[in-house]
């Protein structure tokens, strides 16, 4: 099996080679059949990765540990959902999975464009095969995952305990898919320069996809803040490491295109700057997989013990040179009529927007590789740990949210003063109202306090805006409530979905300051029947049971809560052994409500005493994070949901090309 | 063009009121001291257990690192000193890589300033644009449309379906 897969990675290999040249050389001779051979290329490349993949994976769920890769990160005990989830648990898998991603993206742009986009897809073809080709190459060259050993190891040295997680199965996918899918835009705006067709069909085009991507990286990014919530046991969900921050600068930059590409589609305006934010995305997402796999800034993440970052680093200044001479190249084509009629203007506020999104993008970039330019410049090693993003972000994040309010709300082109003070009245004042009320509440943060006036802001601007919609709509056509509502979103679902990301977001932005500014804990040593107490929960510690399989031992503490002396139940801390890879690991026990999170961590037991010691947290509105994840969601799925008229066009046939916009 | 009195006053009395409230949220924030705590002082320094975590986050059982860290930070405090002193006796003992912030001394005040640096600059950047297309769209004779939908009578059929229009040329 592991001679197919290896024989598959190569002939895919091959097949992107000739694919990119076939693309490139059919777009220059305007050879229809070499355009149509590189392809069918894409389609091979796909199919030969989906082997090597599946080859891998079959690999894994049968124990071949002759193979290093099956030897080195499963094992017969793993139970099967982390044997599956082992394809990307390692450097060499994951790699192997990400080109996968990238290969399925790359044959669904083939088979929806087959028909249209006929000037720019042999040069798609050409760069999602290129960037394909580069990571076929460090598997094919540099880090075989079907190398076999010498030997045959009787047992695997199995996964890495802290990523026996349910998360694991769903956070680095979702990532994944966030990140590779960035390429899919980059591609057609590169197309686009290539082909100097610089209108915004190529935005048009790929709108969904850019929808798609961030959808995943917001999900990706979630989704490993909760990884880190339940796996970790510090009471924290996001420390600022490096390889988060690769995960979370691609978000801001990609959020930074979706707002100001609207600005490109109703004015015609920024056209370089969204080749720049497409551009600057794209390489994000090759920077975070060079700081993941380099060790060049040290991490908690496992890869980062490998040599792959000159590869990485070698391959992110092709993507950067090739893609900024472009820019040059076509910079007397990329002028737009730029226009401003009012600086109190939508076109405006997006600006601030952007200016505010990616200036944290900066931050966080600079934050991350101070610590090496500071090795460089002093030969002095520093650390640029969580207090200085939170103090740095924080005022940029209030920024952040102040416009998230204002830019739905004010009026393209120009607003008058009698339309401000129409759309900010309400919304001002219960920002002001909230705020007092957190004054008075909260006792007096600062930036507690701001934020939630803050939040209140946006928010109410998001209600109103659905409020008079649904008016107009049931004054003019008599519509009941919720028809005109439904009616409402309907008729504009990238609109009213993109006001449901932002109350996604506000909520997610309030979890993270309630729980950040209002979180208690305590820690204490308990004797059984020892108690504590946080907030209105009361903890009886009443000793551990036990229980043991082949795989892993556990200690379950016994904790019965109480909260203001009524009953909740018992929770169940655990320390884990894991016996192949002797490694210890905590899971927490949460009890989540609506207001807060009771998050109890076994820290330690002494089995002679039969003591333990309780690190007990109050996290504060958590679940508004999670909450405010699946409201983004929602928002996100109405953003992208087909319009009616677009499924009628898509199951038309016969419609002329380059009359749809079908990704 | 003046803008009308009875327009103007409201304008006024609006943007001092909203001046006048963030001035009073800002007035409740308190000052942060330097009283060493040792939550705080936990914070401030790094685990040097290849967690990547803060003393204070670090929770590994047995850790070679923060425990120690975390005994050494109630002892400093019991022998006084402000947040300051005490931080700069683990700078001296440990190197500056045990700090989990840059300082904002030398080099270090580039890490702090920087970000503000390049936001400043990208804030210049779009006021310059700003103005330049400003000047180009004021370059032109056509009059400026309301976009906004004006309110008014819900009764009459015909505004509202003006408005009803504009809300759906809006997005």
């Amino acid at each position: 099996m592991s001679e197919i897969g290896r024989l598959a990675i190569v002939l895919g290999f091959v097949v992107a080679l000739w694919g990119i040249g076939a693309s490139v050389v059919g777009a220059l001779r305007r050879d229809r059949d070499l355009v149509a051979s590189g392809s069918h290329a894409a389609y091979a490349f796909s199919a030969l990765v989906g082997i090597a993949v599946a080859a891998l994976l079959t690999l894994l769920l049968t124990h071949d540990f002759n193979v290093e890769y099956v030897a080195s990160y499963s094992s017969t005990t793993l139970p099967t959902w982390y044997t599956i989830a082992a394809l990307w648990g390692g450097m060499k898998g994951s790699l192997l999975w990400w080109t996968f991603i990238l290969a399925v993206c790359n044959a669904i742009v083939q088979a929806q464009n087959r028909a249209k986009n006929r000037d720019a897809m042999p040069w798609v073809t050409a760069v999602l095969l290129s960037v394909g080709a580069f990571f076929l190459s460090l598997l094919v060259f540099v880090t075989d995952p079907f190398e076999r050993l010498s030997f045959t190891p009787a047992e695997g040295s199995d996964l890495n305990p802290l990523l026996q997680n349910y998360w694991m199965t769903i956070h680095p996918p979702s990532l994944y898919v966030g990140f590779v899918t960035t390429t899919v835009p980059f591609a057609f705006a590169i197309a686009a320069l290539a082909t100097g067709k610089l209108g915004d069909n190529w935005i048009r085009t790929t709108r969904r996809w850019t929808i798609f991507s961030w959808f995943f990286l917001t999900l990706g990014n979630l989704f490993g803040a909760a990884w880190a919530y339940v796996v970790l046991g510090w009471g924290g969900y996001w420390a600022w490491d490096p390889v988060e921050n690769a995960a979370f600068m691609p978000w801001l930059t990609s959020t930074a295109f979706l707002h100001s590409v609207m600005i490109q589609e109703k004015k015609d305006m920024l056209k370089v700057w969204n080749m720049v934010l497409v551009i600057l995305t794209f390489a994000l997402t090759i920077f975070g997989t060079f700081l993941t796999r380099s060790g060049v800034i040290s991490s908690v993440h496992s890869f980062t013990q490998s040599g792959m970052g000159p590869f990485f680093m070698g391959f992110l200044l092709f993507v950067l040179a090739v893609s900024i001479g472009l820019l040059a190249w076509r910079l007397p084509m990329l002028k737009s009529r730029n226009e401003l009629e009012s600086v109190f203007s939508r076109e405006a506020a997006f600006l601030l927007n952007n200016l505010v999104l990616v200036g944290i993008a900066f931050t966080v970039f600079w934050g991350t590789v101070f610590p090496v330019i500071s090795e460089w410049v002093r030969g002095v090693k520093i650390t640029v740990g969580p207090p200085f993003f939170n103090r740095v972000n924080a005022p940029l994040a209030l920024a952040l949210v102040l416009l998230m309010g204002i830019g739905p709300v004010i009026a393209w082109r120009r607003a008058s003063w009698q339309s401000l003070k129409r759309s900010f009245l309400w919304p001002t004042a219960t920002g002001l109202a909230v705020g007092l009320a957190s004054l008075l509440l909260a006792g007096g943060n600062f930036y507690a306090v701001v934020a939630f006036s803050l939040s209140a802001f946006a928010l109410t601007t998001v209600w109103t805006e659905f409020w008079r919609g649904m008016r107009v709509r049931q004054a003019m056509l008599g519509e009941p409530a919720w028809t005109a509502l439904s009616r409402l979103v309907g008729k504009n679902r990238r609109r009213y979905g993109g006001y449901v990301v932002h109350v996604g977001t506000a909520m997610v932005f309030i979890g993270i300051v309630a729980s950040s500014v209002f979180k208690l804990e305590k820690q204490q040593g308990l004797e059984p029947g020892g108690t504590v107490d946080i907030g209105p929960y009361t903890l009886r510690y009443d000793g551990v049971r036990t229980e043991s399989d082949p795989h892993v031992d556990k200690t379950l503490a016994q904790v019965f809560v109480t909260r203001d002396g009524k009953p909740v139940g018992t929770l169940e801390p655990e320390k884990r052994f894991y016996k192949r890879t002797k490694q210890p690991t905590t899971e927490v026990a949460i009890w989540s409500t609506l207001g807060s999170d009771l998050y109890v961590v076994l820290g330690s037991y002494d089995p002679p005493t039969k003591s333990a010691v309780l690190q007990v947290f109050l996290n504060p509105l958590m679940s508004w994070m999670w909450l405010g994840g699946v409201v983004m969601a929602l928002g996100t799925a109405i953003c992208m949901w087909p319009s009616w008229s677009e499924r009628t066009a898509t199951a038309t046939a016969g419609v002329p090309a380059g009359t749809r916009t079908a990704s | 063009m003046t803008a009308p009195r009875s327009s103007t006053l409201p304008r006024r009395g609006f943007l001092a009121g909203t001046a006048a409230s963030l001035v009073l949220l800002a007035s409740a924030s308190r000052a942060g001291g330097t009283t060493p705590t040792q939550a705080g002082l936990e914070s401030s320094l790094t685990c040097q257990c290849g967690c990547g975590l803060t003393v204070h986050s670090c929770n590994h059982l047995n850790c070679g690192s923060s425990i120690p860290l975390k005994k050494e930070i109630s002892e400093q405090i019991a022998l006084g000193g402000t947040e300051e002193e005490i931080l700069s006796n683990f700078q001296a003992k440990y190197g500056e890589k045990i700090l989990s912030a840059p300082t904002t001394t030398g080099f270090n005040l580039a890490a702090w300033t920087m970000p503000f640096v390049g936001i400043g600059l990208g804030a210049a950047a779009i006021g310059w644009v700003l103005v330049r297309w400003r000047r180009g769209a004021a370059s032109r004779v056509e009059p400026s449309v309301a976009t906004e939908p004006r309110g008014g009578d819900p009764g009459s059929r015909d505004r509202i379906e003006a408005a009803l229009r504009d809300w759906d040329a809006r997005s």
